[in-house]
């Protein structure tokens, strides 16, 4: 190949990519998912609306969540996400338990596994209270 | 008339002779079936998705405060919207048994051999699109059915190692399906998709019309095609002309389509259409026996009976692979099913094994 041929190829090609990375990345980031409300949201709910045996579902971090009383003044809080193929548990007053409609997964009110194919017990969220307030996350 | 039309034409752009030499001179093997049909009921099909979806268009709107009750409306108040609705939906899944039995045949009829190894991996991606625009097109309504069914088949994507969380939120336009994922699937259903669906169905009618169509592979007079190592359009000498005759016959095989897709728009317009399809979707109640459409269903089942999920996606990627390959990796040149045991064995195993896996999703 001559040495011009060569430069040429070369120049085309250099350009080429620039120009092709200059319209490829805004599409790219265009794309991407937008920034949730950061990995650092903290939520607080009145403590009211949490009352004994009553599960409270909320949005956190872009998803389901939900916090739960079981005993007086002991609270859980969980990723409402199933842990087997991401359905939205559901809570059972009566059973006292968390369902998955999906495939029947059954946790207990501290998230771990009863029965069914979840591998592993619901994601715990971080529960404080203050005063009237409950801070999760 | 139309004489006259066609001679005003022909003086200025000759068509008369693309004419003759597309339809009355076109010449197809004498003992051509009815498979060969198929292609063209796909076409016909495709227009009547093209049709109604564009009409839906006018007034669904894509977000997620307005999309179900759009289509309520649609369905509900202007006049014949549940006809145009009924049509696109039940229509996507009579495509979709169609695309199967095109492929099928050309498998069994080994089609798919040198020279129409490109006819083949067009078809196969041409598969993979159309069922692209089926999953797209599932999420608009924004119903229950439509939420939890996207959720669950993105989901699958995490199951792939590293990447698998970013790959997630990168289809959803988000950590969890919502107003973005509904953004990314309506442009992608409307255009993006169709767009690259029109180009690649003209590339494999060009490689049908290039190479030629196939002779089938049966009958006692049936020879094996030479191997020709430059290009050979396959002739078909004293065969029938596909105008009338073929024509007539595959219009005959549409008609029959059409028919199926019209009785069961008017008798049975559930059948595609459950009931959780007409609540609204609810971000935090999962209704319960969520299931992927019937054609999904041996891949949900898969991802289940594997104790891992990324094996059961591994299954699917590699099962899939070898069929869009397969042109390349069975080449000896003979299409007689009679002389391919393995291969017709291999192809009832095949249908066999869908059938099955998708009977087991459905009722598990
Ligand atoms: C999206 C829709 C599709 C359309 C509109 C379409 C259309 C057609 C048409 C009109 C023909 C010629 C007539 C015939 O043999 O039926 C044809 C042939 C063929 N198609 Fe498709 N097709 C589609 C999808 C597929 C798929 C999914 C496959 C396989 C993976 C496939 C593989 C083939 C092959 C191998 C032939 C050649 C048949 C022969 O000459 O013997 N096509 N197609
Ligand atoms: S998704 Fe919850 S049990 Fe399967």
């Amino acid at each position: 190949m001559g040495s011009r041929r060569l430069f040429l190829t070369t120049a085309l090609g250099a350009i080429g990519a620039v120009l092709a990375f200059a319209a490829g990345w805004p599409v790219w980031r265009y794309l991407s998912p937008m920034e949730e409300p950061g990995e650092e949201e903290r939520i607080a709910l009145d403590r009211e609306d949490v009352p004994l045996g009553v599960a409270h579902f909320f949005r956190f971090r872009g998803q389901p969540a939900v916090v739960l009383q079981s005993s007086p003044g002991v609270y859980y809080a969980f990723s409402a996400i199933c842990t087997h193929l991401g359905c939205i548990v559901q809570w059972l007053p009566e059973q006292r338990e968390f369902l998955c409609p999906c495939h029947a997964g059954r946790f207990s009110p501290d998230g771990r596994v009863l029965s069914g194919p979840p591998p592993r017990p619901l994601d715990s969220l971080p529960v404080t209270v203050v005063d009237n307030r409950l801070l999760i996350g | 008339m139309p004489k006259r039309i066609v001679d005003w034409l022909d003086l200025r752009l000759g068509i008369r002779d693309i004419l003759e030499q597309n339809l009355t001179k076109y010449l197809l093997p004498r003992n051509i079936n009815i498979w060969y049909t198929l292609g063209a009921v796909l076409l016909t099909l495709f227009a009547l998705q093209f049709a109604t979806g564009i009409l839906l268009l006018i007034y669904y709107q894509p977000s997620p405060q307005e999309a179900f009750s759009s289509v309520q409306r649609i369905m509900n108040e202007i006049p014949y919207g549940w006809l145009l609705r009924n049509l696109h939906a039940v229509g996507s899944n009579l495509i979709v048994a169609v695309l199967l039995l095109h492929m099928l045949s050309a498998l069994f009829m080994g089609s798919y051999k040198r020279p129409r190894e490109l006819t083949w991996v067009s078809g196969f991606l041409l598969l993979n699109l159309s069922l692209g625009l089926c999953l797209t097109g599932y999420l608009l309504p924004w119903s229950q059915l439509s939420f939890w069914a996207t959720t669950i088949a993105t989901d699958a994507a995490g199951a792939i190692p590293l990447l698998g969380a970013d790959l997630v939120g990168f289809l959803r336009g988000g950590t969890a399906v919502g107003e973005d994922t509904l953004g990314r699937f309506f442009a992608l259903h409307v255009m993006g998709f169709p767009l690259l669906f029109g180009l690649l169905v003209a590339f494999h009618l060009f490689c049908v019309r290039r190479t030629g169509v196939s002779k089938p592979p049966f009958g006692p007079d049936y020879t094996p095609p030479k191997e020709h190592d430059r290009f050979h359009h396959e002739h078909h000498p004293g065969g029938i002309p596909f105008f009338p005759h073929y024509m007539a016959k595959e219009a005959g095989v549409i008609s029959f389509f059409l028919a199926l897709l019209v009785a069961i728009t008017f008798f049975a317009p559930g059948l595609f259409i459950p009931p959780t399809a007409n609540i609204p979707a609810d971000p935090f109640v999962t209704p319960p026996g969520i299931k992927p459409e019937w054609y999904f269903l041996w891949a949900y089942q898969v991802l289940k009976i594997f104790p891992s999920e990324l094996m059961g996606l591994a299954v699917q990627v590699v099962a899939m692979t070898l069929l869009a390959l397969l042109p390349f990796i069975d080449r000896s040149p003979e299409r007689r099913p009679a002389r391919r045991p393995l291969f017709v064995a291999l192809f009832i195993c095949g249908i066999a094994i869908f059938v099955g896996l998708s009977i087991w999703g459905y009722f598990s």
